[in-house]
Protein backbone atom coordinates (compact mmCIF):
# COMPACT_ATOMS: atom_id res chain seq x y z
CA UNK A 1 0.00 0.00 0.00
CA UNK A 2 1.53 3.30 -1.50
CA UNK A 3 1.41 6.59 0.96
CA UNK A 4 -1.53 7.96 -0.71
CA UNK A 5 -3.44 4.68 -0.03
CA UNK A 6 -2.70 4.90 3.56
CA UNK A 7 -3.94 8.18 3.75
CA UNK A 8 -7.16 7.83 1.80
CA UNK A 9 -7.74 4.65 4.27
CA UNK A 10 -6.44 6.34 7.16
CA UNK A 11 -10.17 7.66 8.14
CA UNK A 12 -11.68 4.58 7.99
CA UNK A 13 -8.67 2.65 9.55
CA UNK A 14 -9.22 5.42 12.29
CA UNK A 15 -12.66 4.56 13.07
CA UNK A 16 -11.64 0.72 13.13
CA UNK A 17 -8.79 1.25 15.39
CA UNK A 18 -10.91 3.15 17.79
CA UNK A 19 -13.37 0.54 17.93
CA UNK A 20 -10.82 -2.07 17.92
CA UNK A 21 -9.73 -0.33 21.46
CA UNK A 22 -13.20 0.33 22.79
CA UNK A 23 -14.50 -2.86 22.37
CA UNK A 24 -11.80 -4.73 23.64
CA UNK A 25 -13.32 -5.47 26.90
CA UNK A 26 -15.94 -6.97 25.10
CA UNK A 27 -13.84 -9.66 23.60
CA UNK A 28 -14.82 -13.53 25.04
CA UNK A 29 -12.01 -15.18 26.46
CA UNK A 30 -11.49 -18.14 28.40
CA UNK A 31 -14.65 -19.71 26.87
CA UNK A 32 -14.24 -23.59 27.06
CA UNK A 33 -16.70 -25.43 28.26
CA UNK A 34 -16.17 -25.84 31.84
CA UNK A 35 -18.17 -27.46 35.03
CA UNK A 36 -17.32 -26.06 38.84
CA UNK A 37 -16.31 -28.90 40.99
CA UNK A 38 -15.81 -27.17 43.88
CA UNK A 39 -15.20 -23.73 45.26
CA UNK A 40 -13.93 -22.11 48.74
CA UNK A 41 -13.64 -18.60 49.40
CA UNK A 42 -12.81 -17.26 45.82
CA UNK A 43 -11.07 -20.12 44.85
CA UNK A 44 -12.91 -22.39 42.02
CA UNK A 45 -11.91 -25.59 40.62
CA UNK A 46 -12.61 -26.25 37.25
CA UNK A 47 -13.01 -29.26 34.90
CA UNK A 48 -13.26 -28.93 31.10
CA UNK A 49 -15.77 -30.59 29.58
CA UNK A 50 -14.35 -33.57 27.47
CA UNK A 51 -15.65 -36.65 25.81
CA UNK A 52 -12.04 -37.71 24.81
CA UNK A 53 -9.88 -38.37 27.84
CA UNK A 54 -7.12 -40.51 26.87
CA UNK A 55 -4.82 -40.05 29.47
CA UNK A 56 -5.78 -41.52 32.85
CA UNK A 57 -3.98 -38.51 34.80
CA UNK A 58 -5.78 -35.73 35.46
CA UNK A 59 -3.43 -32.29 34.72
CA UNK A 60 -4.50 -29.24 37.14
CA UNK A 61 -3.71 -25.97 35.73
CA UNK A 62 -2.57 -22.90 38.18
CA UNK A 63 -1.97 -19.37 37.48
CA UNK A 64 -0.73 -16.48 39.03
CA UNK A 65 -2.32 -14.50 41.81
CA UNK A 66 -1.93 -11.54 39.43
CA UNK A 67 -3.67 -11.58 36.15
CA UNK A 68 -6.44 -14.26 35.77
CA UNK A 69 -6.13 -17.97 34.82
CA UNK A 70 -7.90 -17.06 31.37
CA UNK A 71 -4.70 -16.89 29.54
CA UNK A 72 -4.89 -20.99 29.84
CA UNK A 73 -8.03 -20.70 27.24
CA UNK A 74 -7.53 -17.45 25.43
CA UNK A 75 -9.68 -17.35 22.78
CA UNK A 76 -11.11 -20.54 20.40
CA UNK A 77 -8.06 -21.40 18.03
CA UNK A 78 -5.86 -20.46 20.08
CA UNK A 79 -6.10 -22.28 23.44
CA UNK A 80 -3.80 -24.67 25.60
CA UNK A 81 -6.75 -25.77 27.19
CA UNK A 82 -8.28 -27.01 23.95
CA UNK A 83 -5.36 -28.00 23.11
CA UNK A 84 -4.72 -30.28 25.69
CA UNK A 85 -8.46 -31.74 25.72
CA UNK A 86 -7.61 -32.69 21.96
CA UNK A 87 -4.74 -34.08 23.14
CA UNK A 88 -6.79 -36.26 25.66
CA UNK A 89 -5.81 -35.09 28.76
CA UNK A 90 -8.35 -34.60 31.37
CA UNK A 91 -7.99 -30.93 31.93
CA UNK A 92 -8.47 -29.14 35.90
CA UNK A 93 -7.98 -25.77 36.34
CA UNK A 94 -7.69 -24.03 40.02
CA UNK A 95 -8.59 -20.12 39.71
CA UNK A 96 -7.91 -18.22 42.60
CA UNK A 97 -10.79 -15.84 41.62
CA UNK A 98 -11.07 -11.66 42.63
CA UNK A 99 -9.54 -11.51 46.35
CA UNK A 100 -11.09 -8.42 47.85
CA UNK A 101 -10.29 -6.47 51.00
CA UNK A 102 -11.65 -9.43 53.15
CA UNK A 103 -9.61 -11.26 52.11
CA UNK A 104 -6.50 -9.32 53.16
CA UNK A 105 -5.74 -12.70 55.24
CA UNK A 106 -4.72 -15.02 52.95
CA UNK A 107 -1.17 -15.76 53.09
CA UNK A 108 1.22 -17.67 50.75
CA UNK A 109 0.64 -20.64 53.27
CA UNK A 110 -3.55 -20.41 52.70
CA UNK A 111 -2.35 -20.68 48.91
CA UNK A 112 0.47 -23.77 49.24
CA UNK A 113 -1.28 -25.34 52.22
CA UNK A 114 -4.66 -25.35 52.30
CA UNK A 115 -6.14 -24.22 48.60
CA UNK A 116 -3.65 -25.98 46.75
CA UNK A 117 -3.49 -28.94 48.13
CA UNK A 118 -7.41 -28.88 48.31
CA UNK A 119 -7.88 -28.40 45.01
CA UNK A 120 -5.54 -31.11 44.39
CA UNK A 121 -7.71 -33.53 46.74
CA UNK A 122 -10.94 -32.53 45.00
CA UNK A 123 -9.51 -32.92 41.43
CA UNK A 124 -8.47 -36.70 42.41
CA UNK A 125 -11.87 -36.98 43.23
CA UNK A 126 -13.88 -35.60 40.39
CA UNK A 127 -11.13 -38.04 38.65
CA UNK A 128 -11.03 -41.11 40.58
CA UNK A 129 -7.15 -41.25 40.25
CA UNK A 130 -4.21 -41.32 42.85
CA UNK A 131 -1.99 -38.87 41.30
CA UNK A 132 -2.35 -35.96 38.70
CA UNK A 133 0.06 -33.46 37.11
CA UNK A 134 0.34 -30.17 38.07
CA UNK A 135 1.08 -27.19 36.08
CA UNK A 136 1.91 -23.75 37.03
CA UNK A 137 2.32 -20.25 35.45
CA UNK A 138 4.85 -17.66 36.99
CA UNK A 139 3.44 -17.18 41.11
CA UNK A 140 1.68 -20.02 39.95
CA UNK A 141 4.73 -22.44 39.15
CA UNK A 142 6.07 -21.07 42.41
CA UNK A 143 3.43 -21.88 44.24
CA UNK A 144 3.72 -25.19 42.66
CA UNK A 145 7.08 -25.59 43.38
CA UNK A 146 6.56 -25.16 46.96
CA UNK A 147 3.84 -27.55 47.14
CA UNK A 148 5.99 -30.08 45.46
CA UNK A 149 8.96 -29.30 47.95
CA UNK A 150 6.59 -29.29 51.04
CA UNK A 151 4.50 -32.73 49.72
CA UNK A 152 7.62 -34.76 47.75
CA UNK A 153 5.52 -38.43 47.68
CA UNK A 154 2.10 -36.37 47.56
CA UNK A 155 -0.31 -37.08 45.04
CA UNK A 156 1.84 -35.20 42.08
CA UNK A 157 3.64 -37.14 40.51
CA UNK A 158 4.85 -34.28 37.51
CA UNK A 159 5.16 -31.07 37.75
CA UNK A 160 5.52 -28.63 34.97
CA UNK A 161 6.30 -25.40 35.87
CA UNK A 162 6.33 -22.13 33.09
CA UNK A 163 8.47 -19.19 33.25
CA UNK A 164 8.56 -19.58 37.70
CA UNK A 165 10.55 -17.30 39.22
CA UNK A 166 13.33 -19.09 41.76
CA UNK A 167 16.20 -17.25 42.63
CA UNK A 168 15.66 -13.00 41.81
CA UNK A 169 18.93 -12.06 42.49
CA UNK A 170 19.60 -9.53 39.53
CA UNK A 171 15.99 -8.88 38.34
CA UNK A 172 14.87 -5.62 37.50
CA UNK A 173 11.89 -6.32 39.60
CA UNK A 174 14.00 -7.18 42.52
CA UNK A 175 15.95 -3.87 41.76
CA UNK A 176 12.91 -2.21 42.46
CA UNK A 177 11.08 -3.87 45.62
CA UNK A 178 13.43 -5.54 46.94
CA UNK A 179 15.47 -2.57 48.19
CA UNK A 180 14.73 -0.80 51.69
CA UNK A 181 13.02 2.10 50.78
CA UNK A 182 10.03 0.08 49.29
CA UNK A 183 8.12 -0.05 52.38
CA UNK A 184 5.93 -3.53 51.41
CA UNK A 185 5.02 -3.56 55.10
CA UNK A 186 3.30 0.18 54.40
CA UNK A 187 1.25 -0.85 51.51
CA UNK A 188 0.17 -3.81 52.66
CA UNK A 189 -1.59 -2.08 56.10
CA UNK A 190 -2.69 0.63 54.18
CA UNK A 191 -4.29 -1.96 51.75
CA UNK A 192 -6.12 -5.11 52.53
CA UNK A 193 -6.32 -6.03 48.85
CA UNK A 194 -3.41 -4.16 46.66
CA UNK A 195 -4.87 -3.11 43.37
CA UNK A 196 -4.19 -5.14 40.41
CA UNK A 197 -4.05 -2.25 37.77
CA UNK A 198 -1.12 -0.90 40.39
CA UNK A 199 0.65 -4.11 39.50
CA UNK A 200 0.39 -3.64 36.50
CA UNK A 201 1.81 -0.01 35.98
CA UNK A 202 4.70 -1.67 37.21
CA UNK A 203 4.96 -4.64 35.40
CA UNK A 204 4.79 -2.32 32.18
CA UNK A 205 7.34 0.25 33.43
CA UNK A 206 9.53 -2.63 32.44
CA UNK A 207 9.74 -1.90 28.64
CA UNK A 208 7.47 1.50 28.77
CA UNK A 209 8.42 2.26 25.06
CA UNK A 210 6.80 -1.40 24.20
CA UNK A 211 4.18 -1.98 26.50
CA UNK A 212 2.58 2.19 26.09
CA UNK A 213 3.44 2.71 22.77
CA UNK A 214 4.83 -0.02 20.98
CA UNK A 215 1.78 -2.24 20.98
CA UNK A 216 -0.91 0.73 19.78
CA UNK A 217 1.85 2.04 17.24
CA UNK A 218 2.09 -1.95 15.93
CA UNK A 219 -2.01 -2.18 15.82
CA UNK A 220 -2.19 1.37 14.21
CA UNK A 221 -0.10 -0.21 11.22
CA UNK A 222 -1.93 -3.59 11.04
CA UNK A 223 -5.33 -1.71 10.95
CA UNK A 224 -4.20 1.03 7.98
CA UNK A 225 -2.37 -2.29 6.46
CA UNK A 226 -5.70 -3.74 6.76
CA UNK A 227 -3.49 -7.07 8.35
CA UNK A 228 -4.52 -6.46 12.10
CA UNK A 229 -5.86 -9.47 13.56
CA UNK A 230 -9.04 -8.11 15.67
CA UNK A 231 -9.79 -11.34 18.10
CA UNK A 232 -6.07 -12.27 18.94
CA UNK A 233 -5.55 -8.20 20.11
CA UNK A 234 -8.56 -8.04 22.02
CA UNK A 235 -8.51 -11.20 23.57
CA UNK A 236 -4.48 -10.44 24.55
CA UNK A 237 -5.29 -6.74 25.47
CA UNK A 238 -8.70 -7.52 27.28
CA UNK A 239 -6.16 -10.15 29.43
CA UNK A 240 -4.01 -7.91 30.06
CA UNK A 241 -6.07 -5.63 31.51
CA UNK A 242 -7.95 -7.54 33.83
CA UNK A 243 -6.28 -7.76 36.88
CA UNK A 244 -7.51 -8.71 40.64
CA UNK A 245 -6.29 -7.69 43.56
CA UNK A 246 -3.59 -9.25 45.14
CA UNK A 247 -4.72 -9.57 49.07
CA UNK A 248 -2.01 -8.13 51.14
CA UNK A 249 -0.55 -10.58 53.47
CA UNK A 250 -0.09 -12.61 50.43
CA UNK A 251 1.47 -9.48 48.54
CA UNK A 252 3.76 -8.63 51.65
CA UNK A 253 4.78 -12.17 51.92
CA UNK A 254 5.81 -13.01 48.00
CA UNK A 255 7.65 -9.54 47.73
CA UNK A 256 9.38 -10.28 50.87
CA UNK A 257 10.22 -13.60 50.54
CA UNK A 258 11.24 -13.66 46.88
CA UNK A 259 12.74 -10.45 46.38
CA UNK A 260 13.68 -8.68 49.85
CA UNK A 261 15.11 -12.23 51.23
CA UNK A 262 15.29 -14.38 48.42
CA UNK A 263 14.52 -16.87 50.29
CA UNK A 264 12.81 -20.10 48.26
CA UNK A 265 16.52 -21.00 46.14
CA UNK A 266 18.20 -21.33 49.58
CA UNK A 267 15.19 -23.71 51.18
CA UNK A 268 14.65 -20.51 53.84
CA UNK A 269 11.10 -20.21 53.25
CA UNK A 270 8.99 -21.75 56.39
CA UNK A 271 5.60 -21.79 55.70
CA UNK A 272 2.83 -23.51 58.59
CA UNK A 273 6.25 -24.06 60.45
CA UNK A 274 7.38 -26.23 57.48
CA UNK A 275 10.64 -25.60 55.49
CA UNK A 276 10.48 -24.94 51.72
CA UNK A 277 13.43 -26.77 50.21
CA UNK A 278 13.38 -27.34 46.56
CA UNK A 279 15.79 -29.72 47.53
CA UNK A 280 12.94 -31.98 48.32
CA UNK A 281 11.14 -31.85 44.72
CA UNK A 282 11.04 -35.32 43.51
CA UNK A 283 8.26 -35.73 41.14
CA UNK A 284 8.96 -35.44 37.22
CA UNK A 285 10.17 -31.89 36.42
CA UNK A 286 9.58 -30.17 33.36
CA UNK A 287 10.61 -26.49 33.33
CA UNK A 288 10.11 -24.59 31.05
CA UNK A 289 11.84 -20.87 30.44
CA UNK A 290 11.64 -18.16 27.77
CA UNK A 291 14.94 -16.25 26.37
CA UNK A 292 13.18 -12.70 26.75
CA UNK A 293 11.57 -13.08 29.88
CA UNK A 294 11.87 -9.76 31.47
CA UNK A 295 9.54 -10.90 34.47
CA UNK A 296 11.08 -14.15 35.56
CA UNK A 297 14.57 -14.10 33.63
CA UNK A 298 15.47 -17.05 32.36
CA UNK A 299 19.03 -17.02 35.15
CA UNK A 300 16.33 -16.24 37.95
CA UNK A 301 14.63 -20.08 36.92
CA UNK A 302 18.15 -22.20 36.09
CA UNK A 303 19.09 -23.00 39.60
CA UNK A 304 15.88 -24.78 40.09
CA UNK A 305 17.05 -27.66 37.93
CA UNK A 306 20.43 -28.20 39.98
CA UNK A 307 18.59 -27.65 43.79
CA UNK A 308 15.56 -30.29 42.68
CA UNK A 309 16.07 -33.73 43.62
CA UNK A 310 14.05 -35.43 40.97
CA UNK A 311 15.37 -38.19 38.67
CA UNK A 312 13.56 -37.05 35.55
CA UNK A 313 14.35 -33.37 35.03
CA UNK A 314 13.66 -31.83 31.76
CA UNK A 315 14.10 -28.13 30.53
CA UNK A 316 12.84 -26.71 27.83
CA UNK A 317 14.42 -23.07 27.04
CA UNK A 318 12.80 -21.57 24.26
CA UNK A 319 12.28 -17.64 22.71
CA UNK A 320 9.67 -15.65 23.69
CA UNK A 321 8.72 -13.34 26.57
CA UNK A 322 7.10 -14.11 30.04
CA UNK A 323 3.20 -14.83 28.16
CA UNK A 324 4.02 -14.86 24.95
CA UNK A 325 6.06 -17.82 24.63
CA UNK A 326 2.62 -19.86 26.05
CA UNK A 327 -0.18 -17.37 24.58
CA UNK A 328 1.76 -16.45 21.51
CA UNK A 329 0.67 -16.97 18.42
CA UNK A 330 3.63 -19.82 17.88
CA UNK A 331 3.00 -21.31 20.61
CA UNK A 332 0.42 -23.49 19.30
CA UNK A 333 3.17 -25.00 16.86
CA UNK A 334 6.31 -24.46 19.05
CA UNK A 335 5.58 -25.53 22.61
CA UNK A 336 2.15 -26.92 23.36
CA UNK A 337 3.10 -30.09 21.72
CA UNK A 338 6.04 -30.55 23.59
CA UNK A 339 4.32 -29.85 26.98
CA UNK A 340 1.76 -32.51 25.80
CA UNK A 341 5.05 -35.08 24.42
CA UNK A 342 6.63 -34.75 27.91
CA UNK A 343 3.29 -35.13 29.98
CA UNK A 344 2.24 -38.24 27.73
CA UNK A 345 4.67 -40.77 28.77
CA UNK A 346 4.06 -39.91 32.31
CA UNK A 347 0.63 -39.81 32.38
CA UNK A 348 -0.26 -43.62 32.35
CA UNK A 349 -2.11 -44.95 35.34
CA UNK B 1 17.76 9.34 -9.91
CA UNK B 2 16.80 5.62 -8.48
CA UNK B 3 19.87 6.15 -6.19
CA UNK B 4 17.71 8.82 -4.29
CA UNK B 5 16.54 7.26 -1.02
CA UNK B 6 12.62 7.82 -1.06
CA UNK B 7 11.58 10.38 0.93
CA UNK B 8 8.68 8.68 2.89
CA UNK B 9 11.24 5.54 3.65
CA UNK B 10 13.75 7.36 5.12
CA UNK B 11 11.59 9.26 7.15
CA UNK B 12 10.65 5.37 8.46
CA UNK B 13 13.81 4.59 8.63
CA UNK B 14 14.37 7.64 11.13
CA UNK B 15 11.29 6.64 13.09
CA UNK B 16 12.07 3.97 13.81
CA UNK B 17 15.67 3.83 14.30
CA UNK B 18 14.33 7.08 17.07
CA UNK B 19 11.64 4.60 18.36
CA UNK B 20 14.29 1.80 19.25
CA UNK B 21 16.95 4.22 21.10
CA UNK B 22 14.11 5.51 22.90
CA UNK B 23 12.83 1.76 24.11
CA UNK B 24 16.45 1.37 24.99
CA UNK B 25 17.44 4.56 26.63
CA UNK B 26 13.99 4.27 28.72
CA UNK B 27 14.71 0.44 29.70
CA UNK B 28 18.13 1.86 30.81
CA UNK B 29 16.35 4.77 32.80
CA UNK B 30 14.27 2.52 34.84
CA UNK B 31 16.79 -0.36 35.73
CA UNK B 32 18.77 2.53 37.91
CA UNK B 33 18.86 3.05 41.43
CA UNK B 34 17.23 6.51 41.19
CA UNK B 35 14.45 5.53 39.66
CA UNK B 36 13.80 2.71 41.56
CA UNK B 37 14.05 5.01 44.96
CA UNK B 38 11.85 7.50 42.71
CA UNK B 39 9.08 4.55 42.33
CA UNK B 40 8.85 3.26 45.77
CA UNK B 41 8.19 6.91 47.22
CA UNK B 42 5.99 7.62 44.62
CA UNK B 43 3.98 4.20 44.92
CA UNK B 44 3.80 5.10 48.88
CA UNK B 45 2.67 8.80 48.02
CA UNK B 46 0.01 7.44 45.59
CA UNK B 47 -1.47 5.14 48.58
CA UNK B 48 -1.46 7.91 51.35
CA UNK B 49 -3.27 9.92 48.89
CA UNK B 50 -6.05 7.33 48.18
CA UNK B 51 -6.34 6.33 51.52
CA UNK B 52 -7.26 9.45 52.49
CA UNK B 53 -9.62 10.44 49.79
CA UNK B 54 -11.36 6.33 50.80
CA UNK B 55 -11.09 7.27 54.68
CA UNK B 56 -12.91 10.46 53.67
CA UNK B 57 -15.70 8.61 51.61
CA UNK B 58 -16.29 6.01 54.37
CA UNK B 59 -16.32 8.79 56.90
CA UNK B 60 -19.17 10.36 54.96
CA UNK B 61 -20.90 7.45 54.12
CA UNK B 62 -21.11 6.06 57.80
CA UNK B 63 -22.47 9.15 58.58
CA UNK B 64 -25.32 9.64 56.48
CA UNK B 65 -26.33 5.88 58.32
CA UNK B 66 -25.55 3.73 55.35
CA UNK B 67 -23.25 1.06 55.47
CA UNK B 68 -19.71 1.96 53.86
CA UNK B 69 -17.14 -0.20 52.41
CA UNK B 70 -15.44 -1.58 55.68
CA UNK B 71 -19.01 -2.58 56.59
CA UNK B 72 -19.39 -4.93 53.74
CA UNK B 73 -15.66 -6.28 54.19
CA UNK B 74 -16.46 -6.68 57.93
CA UNK B 75 -19.35 -8.42 57.02
CA UNK B 76 -17.78 -10.45 54.08
CA UNK B 77 -14.56 -11.24 56.35
CA UNK B 78 -16.84 -13.23 58.71
CA UNK B 79 -18.83 -15.20 55.90
CA UNK B 80 -15.03 -15.84 54.67
CA UNK B 81 -13.76 -17.26 58.36
CA UNK B 82 -17.61 -19.19 58.33
CA UNK B 83 -16.65 -20.60 55.06
CA UNK B 84 -13.03 -22.06 56.25
CA UNK B 85 -14.54 -23.55 59.49
CA UNK B 86 -17.51 -25.12 57.24
CA UNK B 87 -14.69 -26.84 54.66
CA UNK B 88 -12.63 -27.99 57.65
CA UNK B 89 -16.00 -29.48 59.17
CA UNK B 90 -16.65 -30.80 55.39
CA UNK B 91 -13.56 -32.49 55.69
CA UNK B 92 -13.34 -34.14 58.81
CA UNK B 93 -16.75 -35.60 57.95
CA UNK B 94 -15.63 -37.20 54.56
CA UNK B 95 -12.54 -38.26 56.89
CA UNK B 96 -14.72 -39.90 59.01
CA UNK B 97 -16.87 -41.18 55.96
CA UNK B 98 -14.12 -42.64 55.06
CA UNK B 99 -13.01 -44.65 58.09
CA UNK B 100 -16.41 -45.72 58.64
CA UNK B 101 -16.56 -47.10 55.08
CA UNK B 102 -13.09 -49.09 55.28
CA UNK B 103 -13.77 -50.26 59.12
CA UNK B 104 -17.31 -51.77 57.79
CA UNK B 105 -15.42 -52.98 54.16
CA UNK B 106 -13.02 -54.85 56.73
CA UNK B 107 -15.92 -56.14 58.78
CA UNK B 108 -17.50 -57.10 55.88
CA UNK B 109 -14.43 -58.79 54.89
CA UNK B 110 -14.46 -61.11 57.99
CA UNK B 111 -17.83 -62.15 58.12
CA UNK B 112 -16.94 -63.65 54.28
CA UNK B 113 -13.99 -65.19 56.01
CA UNK B 114 -16.06 -66.73 58.81
CA UNK B 115 -18.70 -67.90 56.44
CA UNK B 116 -16.41 -69.81 54.53
CA UNK B 117 -14.62 -71.66 56.98
CA UNK B 118 -17.98 -72.59 58.72
CA UNK B 119 -18.77 -74.35 54.99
Amino acid sequence: MNRLEQLARAPVAAVDYANIILTQGDAPVGTTPKDVVWTHRKTTLYRYRSTRRTHPLPLLLVFALINRPAIFDLRPGNSFVEFLLDEGYDVFLLDWGVPDEEDADMGLENYVCDELPWGIRETLRASGQEELSLLGWCIGGALVAMYGALEPSGPARNLVLLTTPVDTSGSLYRSWVGRESFDVDYIAEKLPAVPGPGIDVVNKMMKPVQNYWITYRQLWHNVLEGTARREAYQAMASWVADNPPFPSRAYREWITVMYKQNKLPTGRLRLRDRRVDLRNLEQNLLVVTAGADHIAPRDGTLPLLDLASSEDVTHFDRKGGHIGLMAGSRAKQEIWPDIAEWLESRSSA
Amino acid sequence: MSDRPDPAAEMQRLYDEAERGTAAALERLVSRDAFGEVLAKSAENVLAVQKLGSDLADMVVRNLRIAGRRDVTSLARQLARTEDKLERVLQEVERLQDELRASQASQNGAKQDKRVTSQ
